[in-house]
């Protein structure tokens, strides 16, 4: 009896265990996230191209990014309060920066996983099998363009860097890396539609001009003076582009994606708000009466070199004063923490959001006109120059410079290009090209010192690939 | 209360003095268990006459209702029965193997205490209700060695728990609760006084029967149920005080504008002149302790009743409990209501039983911020809460006069730190929870010495939050100078900008879903003295199935009763998007086998062996969803050696030892995947997938390719333990002692992707060996004197030692530790305990101008600032020349407690304490502008000049992470001191009343200069801030007072 009860008791027992299916069971997909497998079904490649769009809105945009750029210079200080280190830009104002200093690490970093999603999507476009060849050609030179923009960044600010397509370890030479973005620039020129030809839907992805326009910038760093004034010509002549007629409204919501511009970071403040991270929070007026942070200030010394000029309007336009009415009509409270504020990164609309509508004016004709200024002076024509030179100043009714000097023309370029460009994220590069930091710096009473003509590579990539070599002096 | 006793005493009093009529009872006895008829039990009464069952367990007995009548039979405790009005009587024996021998539950069984192989702790209920608390394992901290409880005193929060070490990096710290045989993902629905018992499987003999998520521990909760032959009511309440038990004495106005005032000038030459004031030390308008105006004693009432009982069919276990605890934040609040019900069905002379539970808990939780904590801490002492024109207090200053004043010349902002008082008022956040818990079961005896069991549970868990922010009201008191006129003319200039809509209205929904389904044989045998006992069984489990849906609106009328979505934009100047977030979860299944097999000789030696085979879906990414855990345990107990018999004073001695490999597969989804941020506005921004294009700048939704992930595998967990149990001098003295060896062998980490690499997200990556070893070691003495009086001492002591041993290249030096200004504090690196300290190390504080420009420094650093070692001596100091400090984790637990019972008093003490551990003090260090308020302490010890101080740094300071504000994190705190007073026998044997006093925390000894060194977090990840104190709630000191009546 017992046996019997125990021999269906293992029945039972076998009958649960032995029901199988445990396979399909433990097999449980996705449901909140796409799985790469699927990637076909779901995604076209214009998808992927806007997530390398995407990248522009960072949060390193926001603040790794103001300080390699302005706070290094003689443009801004650090700001804020003057115990905050604000992670480290205490130390980039004061030059005393390490191969271990976050915003290095951050942006380069950054830079390299931007250039990782464009290659993805310029792949993914490759291979999706889109029916539509210009549209394919379009997409991969989007991806190119942005890919080239992101290695120009790499180049400028560390030198020799690896191609990641090519090699994770071994740095390339500078030249190699220039000839890579030439390419890449090149296949966008050739297959990127001008401005105007894009539905407006689009408006705001990279165009023809805009290749154009960084590659004549590419060249002026490569000394290729005669490229230069070709390409920057070629913008000019397309006649897709015209200057803002009044100065001041160049970094205002009105003139987005507008005559002047030729690529913007994009940002949108309003519902659904989707913004540079924080990039006007981390630059707007700091104390309970103001709206930011307080980072990334105008120095007393880019007052002094406006001033110097008599260049009101650019100075007006560049800087928040402390008690001053905006042209918005909003009056800055004399209890905000810092005399002045950098009036290029102010949303009016959104002021101190994490997500703002302000988008950076990555490259736009006033500086093409002053690129060509600067190549054409270099080739000898100095008549070229000084037009070019001119007509930038004579939209902020300064007088025309005449002088014929090359050389005293090229530093009254290089002037002009300070003026023009504070604030837009070209300070540091500028400086360390034309050969002016350890003046500059000087000036400042900061120690310049060879490396720094160089980024450091980051101690944290260093770690991880010790096989790299770092900057000399670093 | 004293109407209630009296009335409760004039019940007693009525009922044994009813009418005294001698009549005939009848009745059965049975064993309380088998529920077999019990022949030959003796039943006498006060006078001594008596009577016995027969061979049926039927007795018949002329007795008059206040006659008590006493049952005896060997082997069985006493039962002694008022007869009352009843004519029939049904009385069920317990055995005294079942009453004497501790059980302890040990997965799909049970076992007792003495035959086990493995380390269990095992608490009953009256340790936790002696502790009352919101969650039961807040009331077993230091009461069960090796298990490291890290409380938090927020209204409705859980602590963090770990069991003998921590030995992953990911998810899935926590142990594995099992209430009833389900596994659960916390405990914080149950009431505490609902629990029978609470047993935490230590070591990896007795965890691996859950092998599958058990390298964490496990702790096994069984709540109460009925006994067959009882009728019990029971009603328990208590109300207590709640204050803060170490408040950090701040300094006061004068010395904070002394203070600020000496920062002032020591970065004057930084500071423009015009920017150049000083704060007036006479003459201030106001004094503000913001502590003093944030908190307020908070209070924690709890009421629960139950019944329970049981019969020959059916034994039941009703109650209901109200928690409900005011926070000493102002404004927060937890209620948690919660209904059980336990029955258990026998059919078939109880071969047959079904049990059924049901557990209804609801909660409802005003949110306050944690923040406020942080807060007031930083704002002056000398702004006022609110201005006279209403606004929230601000810190602005009259640069001319020096006074506190927004309307004076010359205004100056002495720091950025909100108000903290507006802060948490204008918080206004609502959750509430349904969870729905049931289980069923059902056993059959097919034999004598086999069963099967089959069981079900499931857990339905519903969640919803508001979250109301009065954006213009917070504009309007960002600066007293604001207008009405000035926010209108914002808001029709910019009708887009939800910078300037009215209000925002953000609504979570959260619901999820799981269940369990196992079926398991268990056979048990004694062959002379060869016992034998085996399980075998499967299990399927699904969780994790569930969804959330987010909505915000903005502009909801300002009535409370119309805050919903559908009612967004009511101004008729509103024309918000209102958005929608839906994301639906990937479940989690798992499949098992187990079996397990005991056997022992004689009680004298014991061999288990268990084995469990497990799959989870974590590993679709690699299809190896299978892992096989096996683990043995060995036992000797030398005490039932006939050469030990003449050894009078050994009670009790037993050696155990244990292997056993355990498995985690609590991991995030593994899979490569695409990228999306596909919700609105609430996650536009992460991932940087999203664009805007065209000219109105439209949302267009992008996509990225992930990390591909990397085939994981389950983490496993080697663990190798013995112990040795003891008691002497016939157990009033006895304890055990454990060591442990538990080695993680293959740690998922959280892996950084090379940085110049295509790929961003962090992978998962099998990458090191985390190592726990210790020693465990619980002594008991107990004692009873006389009838009147016996006592108890014991001491818990754990010592555990984390290292990380092995860790692939490349994953090494991964930090951790933000304190959310830029700066780090922790690091994994080999050799280290996981995420140690890393930081700089102060070597002394700045004297003057000279010093710091002949010295390795960063920045750019005044007299005054700490000086920091340059480690590496290369010139300079960055984060080359931080070093490894020790761990948040403490090496040392440890408990004590006294109990002493003299006639009807009780009385207790319990304490607990940790040490070798280290807590960063990120509140007195993450000061950023300078005019942020200071502790009386900072204010005291400060630099003040050239030789003052090689220590403290003056009050111009700098805000980088350093060893100076890493604190000792070692404190002993008396954890409950008890006394109470028994009225027994109110009406009849078992009836009583005890009522208590209780002082939860009211002791404190440690030498941490910040409010708490003991820091729960949310998720207790060790890479987050878990040991940091920054927005921590603190302990509290409470003052209970409780009854307990049962009827």
């Amino acid at each position: 009896m017992n046996i019997k009860k125990l021999n269906i008791a293992l029945l039972l027992a076998a009958g649960v265990l032995g029901q199988s299916c445990t396979e399909d069971f433990l097999d449980v997909p996705s449901q909140e996230i796409i799985e790469a497998e699927d990637s076909n079904e779901v995604f076209e490649p214009e998808a992927l191209v806007n997530g390398v769009y995407g990248m522009f809105t960072d949060w390193n945009y926001g603040f790794a990014y103001l300080g390699i750029t302005e706070i290094l210079s003689d443009n801004a200080d650090k700001g804020s309060a003057p115990t905050d280190p604000g992670t480290d830009k205490d130390i980039l104002d004061a030059l005393t920066y390490t191969p271990t200093t976050a915003s290095f690490q951050s942006t380069w970093e950054h830079w390299y996983k931007s250039i990782g999603r464009a290659t993805q999507s310029i792949e993914y476009t490759e291979n999706y099998g889109l029916p539509d060849e210009t549209l394919k050609k379009r997409l991969i030179a989007e991806a190119r363009f942005i890919r080239a923009l992101n290695y120009f960044f790499l180049v400028r600010g560390w030198g020799d860097v690896p191609i990641q397509e090519i090699d994770l370890l071994e740095r390339k030479p500078t030249s190699e890396v220039y000839a890579y973005i030439e390419a890449d620039l090149q296949f966008a020129i050739d297959n990127l539609p001008l401005k105007s030809a894009y539905p407006a839907k689009d408006l705001g992805r990279a165009t023809k001009g805009a290749a154009q326009g960084l590659l004549s910038k590419v060249y002026l760093y490569q000394k290729k003076w005669q490229e230069a004034v070709g390409m920057a010509q070629a913008v000019l002549n397309s006649g897709e582009y015209s200057l803002e007629p009044d100065y001041a409204t160049i970094w205002r919501a009105s003139t987005e994606n507008g005559r002047e511009s030729l690529f913007e970071f994009q940002g949108r403040g309003a519902e659904l708000a989707h913004g540079i991270q924080q990039y006007s929070q981390t630059q707007g007026a700091r104390g309970e009466s103001g709206w930011g942070w307080g980072f990334n200030t105008p120095t007393q010394n880019l007052v002094d070199a406006f001033d110097a000029e008599g260049d009101e309007i650019r100075k007006d336009a560049t800087i928040i004063f402390r008690g001053e009415t905006l042209y918005d009509g909003r009056v800055i409270s004399q209890a905000v923490e810092n005399p002045r504020y950098n009036e290029k990164a102010y949303s009016s609309a959104n002021a101190g959001a994490g997500d703002t509508d302000k988008n950076i004016r990555y490259l736009r004709l006033g500086e093409i006109y002053l690129i060509l200024a600067e190549a054409a002076n270099e080739t000898g024509n100095s008549n070229l120059a000084l037009e070019n030179l001119n007509i930038v100043r004579d939209r902020v009714d300064l007088p025309a410079v005449t002088t014929t000097d090359q050389s005293q023309l090229r530093q009254l370029i290089w002037k002009e290009r300070r003026l023009e460009l504070a604030f837009e994220h070209d300070r540091w590069f500028d400086l360390v090209r034309t050969g002016q930091a350890k003046s500059a710096m000087e000036a400042n009473s900061k120690r310049f010192q060879d490396r720094n003509n160089l980024f450091p590579i980051p101690d944290a990539q260093l770690v991880q690939t010790p096989e790299m070599t770092q900057n000399p002096g670093w | 209360m004293r109407k209630l006793f009296a009335l409760l005493l004039f019940l007693a009093a009525t009922l044994s003095h009813g009418y005294a009529q001698v009549k005939t009872v009848i009745g059965t006895v049975k064993d309380s268990q088998s529920l077999i008829a019990l022949p030959g039990v003796t039943i006498s009464k006060p006078d001594g006459t008596g009577s016995q069952t027969d061979a049926a367990g039927r007795f018949s007995i002329e007795a008059s209702p206040t006659d008590s009548l006493t049952f005896r039979f060997i082997g069985y405790t006493p039962q002694t029965v008022t007869v009352g009005d009843q004519e029939a009587l049904d009385i069920f024996l317990i055995s005294e193997d079942q009453a004497l021998e501790e059980v302890v539950v040990i997965g799909y069984g049970t076992q007792r205490k003495a035959d086990l192989t493995g380390s269990i702790g095992s608490v009953k209920a009256e340790e936790i209700t002696k502790q009352p608390a919101m969650s039961a394992m807040q009331s077993v901290q230091g009461k069960v060695a090796g298990l490291n409880i890290v409380a938090s005193e927020a209204p409705g929060a859980a602590p963090n728990v770990i069991i003998r070490g921590l030995g992953t990096a990911l998810g899935g710290r926590n142990p594995l609760y099992i209430v009833d045989g389900m596994p659960v993902a916390d405990i914080n629905n149950i009431n505490p006084a609902d629990i029978e018992s609470m047993d935490v499987l230590k070591d990896a003999s007795s965890a691996s029967i859950y092998g599958l998520r058990a390298a964490n521990g496990v702790v096994i909760i069984t709540t109460k149920k009925g006994k067959a032959g009882f009728f019990n009511i029971n009603y328990e309440s208590y109300a207590g005080m709640k204050s803060i038990l170490n408040q950090v004495k701040m300094a006061n106005g004068n010395q904070y504008a002394e203070y600020v005032n000496q920062h002032l000038s020591s970065i004057e030459h930084l500071t423009a002149p015009e920017d150049r004031y000083k704060i007036s030390l006479t003459g201030q308008p106001y004094e503000t302790d913001w502590y003093d105006e944030i908190l307020k004693t908070g209070s924690v009432f709890n009421n629960s009743v139950n019944l329970s009982g049981g019969s020959e069919n059916i034994d039941y276990f009703l109650s209901f409990n109200n928690f409900t605890e005011n926070g000493i934040i102002d404004g927060s609040k937890f209620t948690r209501n919660t209904i059980r019900n336990n029955n258990t069905y026998k059919f078939l002379d109880n071969r047959l039983r079904f049990n059924q539970t049901l557990n209804l808990t609801f909660t409802d939780n005003n949110i306050k911020p944690n923040n406020g904590f942080n807060v007031a801490y930083r704002q002056a002492p000398i702004v006022p809460v609110w201005w006279e024109n209403g606004r929230a207090g601000r810190p602005l200053l009259n640069g001319e006069t020096g006074l506190i004043d927004y309307q004076g010349g010359n205004v100056k902002v002495l720091n950025s730190t909100g108000n903290p008082v507006y802060e948490i008022l204008r918080h206004n956040e609502i959750q509430k929870s349904t969870t729905l818990q049931g289980g069923f079961e059902g056993e059959f005896k097919i034999t004598d010495y086999l069963k099967i069991n089959s069981r079900v549970g499931a857990t339905k868990y519903y969640v919803r939050s508001r979250n109301f922010n009065d954006i213009k009201d917070g504009w309007l008191n960002g600066d007293p100078t604001r207008t009405d006129a000035e926010f209108e003319r914002l808001r029709s200039d910019n009708p887009e900008s939800a910078t300037y809509a009215y209000n925002r209205l953000g609504i979570q929904q959260e619901e999820t879903f799981r269940w369990v389904w196992e079926n398991f044989l268990t056979f048990q045998k004694s062959f002379d003295k060869h016992n034998v006992e085996a399980t075998l069984g499967m299990s399927r489990e699904k969780f994790g199935v569930g969804n959330r849906i987010e909505g915000v609106g903005y502009d909801v009328p300002e009535k409370e009763q119309y805050w919903s979505i559908n009612l967004a934009n009511s101004a008729a100047s509103s024309s918000y998007p209102k958005s929608i977030n839906h994301r639906i979860f990937t479940p989690r299944t798992l499949a098992s086998y187990f079996g397990r097999a005991q056997y022992n000789y004689d009680s004298r030696y014991y061999l288990t062996a268990t084995i469990r085979r497990d799959g989870s879906s974590a590993f679709r990414q690699s299809g190896e969803y299978w892992g096989t855990f096996p683990s043995f345990g060995v036992g000797w107990t030398i005490s039932n050696e006939r050469f030990m018999e003449n050894v009078s004073w050994v009670n009790m001695l037993k050696i155990r030892g244990n292997w056993g490999m355990l498995g985690n597969q609590d991991i995030p989804i593994n899979i490569s995947q695409i990228i999306t941020s596909p919700g609105t506005d609430l996650n536009a921004g992460t991932n940087n997938n999203n664009y805007v294009l065209g000219p109105n700048q439209e949302l267009v939704y992008g996509a990225s390719f992930g990390t591909p992930a990397i085939p994981l595998t389950w983490e496993k967990t080697q663990e190798t333990g013995i112990g040795l149990d003891f008691g002497f001098l016939n157990n009033n003295l006895s304890g055990s002692i454990d060591y442990y060896h538990k080695l993680n062998t293959n740690t998922i980490l959280d892996v950084t992707p090379t940085y110049n690499s295509p790929y961003l997200q962090n992978f998962y990556a099998h990458g090191a060996k985390v190592l726990n070893q210790g020693i465990e070691a619980i002594v008991n003495w107990n004692k009873t004197v006389n009838d009147d009086l016996n006592y108890t001492v014991g001491v818990n002591y754990a010592y555990n030692k984390n290292e990380v041993t092995e860790v692939t290249p490349a994953y090494d030096r991964a930090t951790g530790g933000s304190l959310g200004n830029g700066q780090i504090t922790k690091q994994l690196r080999l050799g280290q305990p996981i995420y140690g300290w890393w930081m700089w190390e102060t070597e002394g504080v700045w004297q003057n101008e000279q010093e710091i420009e002949e010295n390795a420094k960063t920045g750019a650093p005044l007299p005054g600032h700490l000086r920091y070692k340059d480690q590496n001596g290369d010139g300079e100091i960055d984060n080359r020349d931080k070093i490894f400090f020790g761990s948040y984790i403490p090496t040392s637990t440890y408990g004590v407690n006294v109990g002493i019972n003299y006639k009807a008093f009780d009385f207790s003490i319990y304490g607990y304490g940790v040490a070798g551990n280290k807590i960063y003090n990120a509140l007195k260090g993450t000061r950023i502008e300078g005019g942020e308020n200071i502790a009386e302490d900072t204010f005291n010890n400060r630099w003040t000049g050239e030789e003052s101080t090689n220590v403290h740094p003056g009050a111009a300071r700098d805000a980088y992470a350093s060893s100076y504000y890493l604190e000792s994190g070692n404190y002993f705190r008396i954890n409950n001191i008890t006394l109470g007073y028994t009225f027994d026998k109110l009406y009849s044997n078992s009836s009583k009343l005890r009522i208590y006093f209780s002082a939860q925390n009211p002791f404190m000894f440690t030498k941490y200069s910040g409010f708490s060194p003991e820091i729960a977090t949310q998720d207790g990840a060790p890479s987050g801030t878990t040991g940091i104190e920054l927005s921590a709630y603190p302990t509290t000191r409470n003052f209970l007072f409780g009854l307990n009546l049962q009827f």
